[in-house]
């Protein structure tokens, strides 16, 4: 009955009028493209002060004695610096932040379900990164993002800040991930079937259950944790018959889904970058929709390969090595349906389609380490080494975060309306990509000779690559100051974008850029998939007036 | 298009709106039913985990919990989760009077299981000196999960109250009545939760 | 007639009522259609089946007998 109405523009076609003022419009605002672009904002301020962190760590390695901050501020520093840039960095640039700039306009529908839950969870997300931060003050927490106990039972009392932050942000997460579905179940525009769907919207509805389901697993992890170290009740000190290892089985049952957290979203936006820039429809559609929803799926069976060192009995090994060997069939059929998509396109290389590519090849390595790191064997050697660093970097800067470079570059103009500078999107690219392999390529083989990793000093038969790492890394840190300068010269400076400046058929990129308070004057109906350049556009209705006229306020007449 | 915005439409396009956004709120609800379950489930890991520990259950020096009063109990909350059901259908009906005495029926149920529980933990603390930092895993998980499940059934009576309220001022009418639906959805979950913690802590 | 009797008694009598209501309630809802009702349903199959759980343990069929007011 309401998806009837819904479909028939029910919903869709009443438009109500702007708030006015700055702060109904612009901070404790309704709308999901504000709230989308303070999620960017907000999530880029915490990826500035997570950076300073990796700086810290790489300039403390610079010597094998360490000696740039204390060992025990180091290992306050990589646990924080780990903790924002999973939870305060790439998930809520990912869903928060281009989720809600983009997803409802491709779908065709005015506004998020909820748009009153959407801005409660981006509020919260600010709190508990500046909670996070002040961690520090009392003492951060020392065991990693994966506060293993019985280290984290032993921490400062910044650890059970820590608990309280990651749990608001888990709060916010759940908010969002309960709106996403509900929006993309029932507020798409008429005609806009699930397989009509862009492939963008497709890697949010993979990650909204995951937000809404892990998010919460983790939730009860840290309220278990926080009481435990506030009140002495034992879950996991074994000295009063707890137990570490159900510690670790609660933290990944979330921490692998939200793997997935981070990356299908980023699946997404390269889905809609690289069609687009080779001027060819994207091979595999239905492929591409289904593998996103099929890892969303096995991302919840596979937590304990992170544990294999941990005791697990042996007959519980060997499922969840061939599980995350199944995971990998997804995530190379995606793979190579990109790369078939670029097969004889007419590519233009803009920035966002380099750092698209540049996504291509790094989350390949990536994935591939993952597969080795899911045999047993060779998890049972590299387990704690420098190989994870390495990995885990492959796929979250390699992935996530060029991902969400190449949706920056791409959505910018949609955001403000103006192009981001070329050249010194280009500069950007090439001087972090170079960064980024020589950073962590060397990892891979430090590890396999044995350098452990969240350790501040190491031996000095490790020293040169070590070095070369870390000034590789100021390259990098220098190429992320290029984009800053860029975003921030551009947005008044940069060339003005127009409504469709790519050429994309999205239905984000058929209204004007920046989109109006209502995104559409009147919503279309969808007859086609978006990615079929040559034929003409599939959307009806889009200029048309509104048929039935803005409600009139009560008292009016 | 949000639902707050919509009802302050004016009179004639609120019924229509409401049947619109009616179904958003309930998908709404339900999901964020869905991710409480979760949260309960991950806890009833943890204690099936920690029972299966290898120290035996319950744990040395600890009694089994009583389950004949625990039954009894229990049953005052299953009949609540009744009570409700029928709140729900008698409005649906159109009988006002059955309505409000099936809710406050509902609402004296739940505030007796929760002063059944506390008269339960009130003889674990004093009389067996069971605590729940002091007795090792087994009143880590026994308080935690029940504790939890409390605090809930403690917001579904307040709930229960404003709807109480609600109902006298007037806020539901026989088409628009979605805030005792969520009411019925929310109060049967706790139920729900309450035959799954019973089984678990009581019966296994 | 001890304290812990009268409890089995009442969890016993209380039960038979509540599981019947609950399953009369699921039988008359059988055929209801709509999200919530499909939700309904499943709850009160639960809820009817937890009366059954309360009801043999009020009989000693489930469970363990405490050691006390046995």
């Amino acid at each position: 009955m309401a998806v009837a109405a819904v479909h028939a523009g029910g919903i869709a076609d009443h438009i109500h009028p702007e708030p006015q003022g700055f702060v109904r419009r612009y901070v404790f605002s309704l709308d999901h493209k504000i709230i989308g672009i303070q999620y960017i904002i907000t999530a880029f301020v915490f990826f500035m002060l997570a950076g300073l962190l990796a700086e810290a760590i790489r300039t403390q390695l610079l010597n094998p004695g360490g000696g740039f901050v204390a060992n025990g501020t180091y290992n306050e520093i990589y646990s924080i610096h780990g903790s924002t840039m999973v939870w305060l960095v790439t998930i809520p640039l990912l869903t928060g932040g281009f989720g809600n700039l983009v997803f409802p306009i491709m779908i065709g529908a005015r506004d998020v379900a909820f748009p009153w839950l959407n801005m409660l969870s981006f509020w919260i997300f600010p709190v508990s990164g500046l909670m996070l931060f002040s961690s520090f003050l009392l003492g951060a927490p020392t065991a990693g993002w994966m506060e293993y106990p019985p280290v984290s039972l032993q921490g400062a009392a910044g650890t059970s800040m820590w608990c309280a932050a990651i749990f608001l942000v888990g709060v916010s997460s759940t908010m969002t991930g309960i709106n996403f579905v509900v929006t993309i179940l029932k507020m798409r525009a008429p005609g806009m079937t699930f397989t009509r769907m862009p492939l963008f919207v497709w890697g949010q509805f993979a990650t909204a259950p995951l937000l809404m389901i892990a998010t919460t697993a983790l939730a009860a992890a840290l309220a278990a944790l926080f009481i435990e170290r506030q009140f002495g009740v034992p879950f996991f000190d074994p000295a009063k018959g707890g137990s570490p290892v159900m510690w670790q089985h609660m933290f990944w049952f979330y921490s692998h889904p939200a793997v997935y957290i981070m990356i299908l979203p980023a699946f997404g936006i390269i889905s809609e970058v690289l069609p687009t820039f080779a001027r060819k429809p994207i091979f595999g559609y239905k492929l591409i929709a289904f593998s996103s929803m099929s890892i969303a799926l096995l991302g919840f069976m596979v937590w304990a390969h992170h544990m294999f060192t941990s005791g697990l009995a042996p007959f519980l090994q060997l499922p969840f090595m061939i599980l995350t060997y199944v995971i990998g069939v997804p995530t190379g059929i995606k793979i190579f349906s990109w790369t078939a998509t670029l097969f004889r396109g007419k590519i233009h290389y803009t920035t966002a389609m380099l750092f698209a590519i540049g996504f291509i090849a790094l989350f390949t390595i990536g994935g591939i380490t993952g597969i080795f790191l899911a045999a047993i064997p060779f998890d049972l050697h590299v387990h704690g080494t420098y190989f994870i660093v390495a990995h885990l970097h492959y796929v979250l800067v390699g992935g996530s975060l060029m991902g969400i470079f190449a949706g920056m570059y791409y959505w910018f103009p949609k955001m403000s309306g103006r192009l981001l500078n070329e050249t010194l999107g280009k500069l950007h690219f090439w001087l972090f990509f170079i960064g980024f392999n020589l950073t962590f390529l060397p990892m891979h083989w430090l590890g396999m000779e044995g350098m452990p990793r969240e350790v501040a000093t190491y031996d000095p038969q490790f020293t040169f690559w070590n070095r070369f790492e870390s000034f590789a890394s100021y390259l990098m840190t220098f190429a992320i100051l290029i984009f800053f300068f860029n975003a921030i010269w551009s947005i008044r400076n940069g060339k003005r974008a127009g409504a469709n400046p790519w050429g994309a058929r999205t239905l984000e990129w058929q209204i004007p850029s920046p989109p109006n308070y209502y995104n559409f004057k009147h919503v279309p109906t969808v007859y086609g998939l978006p990615y079929d350049f040559s034929t003409p556009l599939p959307y009806k209705g889009l200029d048309e007036e509104l048929t039935d006229s803005p409600p009139v306020p009560a008292g009016a007449h | 298009m949000s639902v707050a915005s919509l009802a302050r439409g004016a009179h004639g396009e609120l019924d229509q709106l409401y049947i619109e956004t009616r179904e958003l709120r309930l998908q709404g609800f339900l999901l964020f039913l869905v991710s409480d379950c979760v949260l309960f489930s991950s806890f009833i890991f943890a204690y099936l985990y920690l029972r299966n520990s290898g120290q035996g259950w319950p744990p040395p020096g600890i009694q089994r919990l009583d389950v004949a009063f625990a039954a009894w109990n229990s049953v005052v909350l299953f009949g609540s989760g009744a009570t409700m059901h029928y709140a729900l259908e008698n409005f649906k009906h159109g009988k006002w009077m059955a309505y409000m005495w099936f809710l406050l029926a509902t609402i004296v149920l739940g505030a007796g299981f929760l002063g059944g529980q506390a008269y339960e933990y009130n003889h674990l603390i004093y009389a067996e000196h069971v605590t729940w930092w002091g007795s090792g895993i087994f009143g880590a998980s026994f308080f935690t999960l029940t504790g939890m499940h409390g605090m809930h059934v403690f917001f579904g009576v307040c709930y229960l109250t404003v709807l109480v309220l609600q109902s006298s001022a007037g806020v539901y009418t026989r088409g628009k009545y979605f805030g005792i639906t969520a009411g019925t959805l929310y109060w049967h979950f706790v139920d729900v939760i309450w035959v799954v913690l019973f089984s678990i802590f009581y019966l296994l | 007639m001890n304290a812990a009797t009268i409890e089995r008694l009442g969890a016993v009598i209380a039960g038979i009522v509540v599981a019947v209501v609950a399953f009369y309630a699921l039988y008359k809802d059988w055929r209801a259609e709509g999200t919530e009702n499909q939700v309904f349903k499943l709850m009160l199959l639960l809820l009817g089946l937890g009366a059954v759980l309360a009801l043999l343990a009020g009989l000693n069929v489930v469970g363990f007998a405490p050691p006390k007011g046995a």
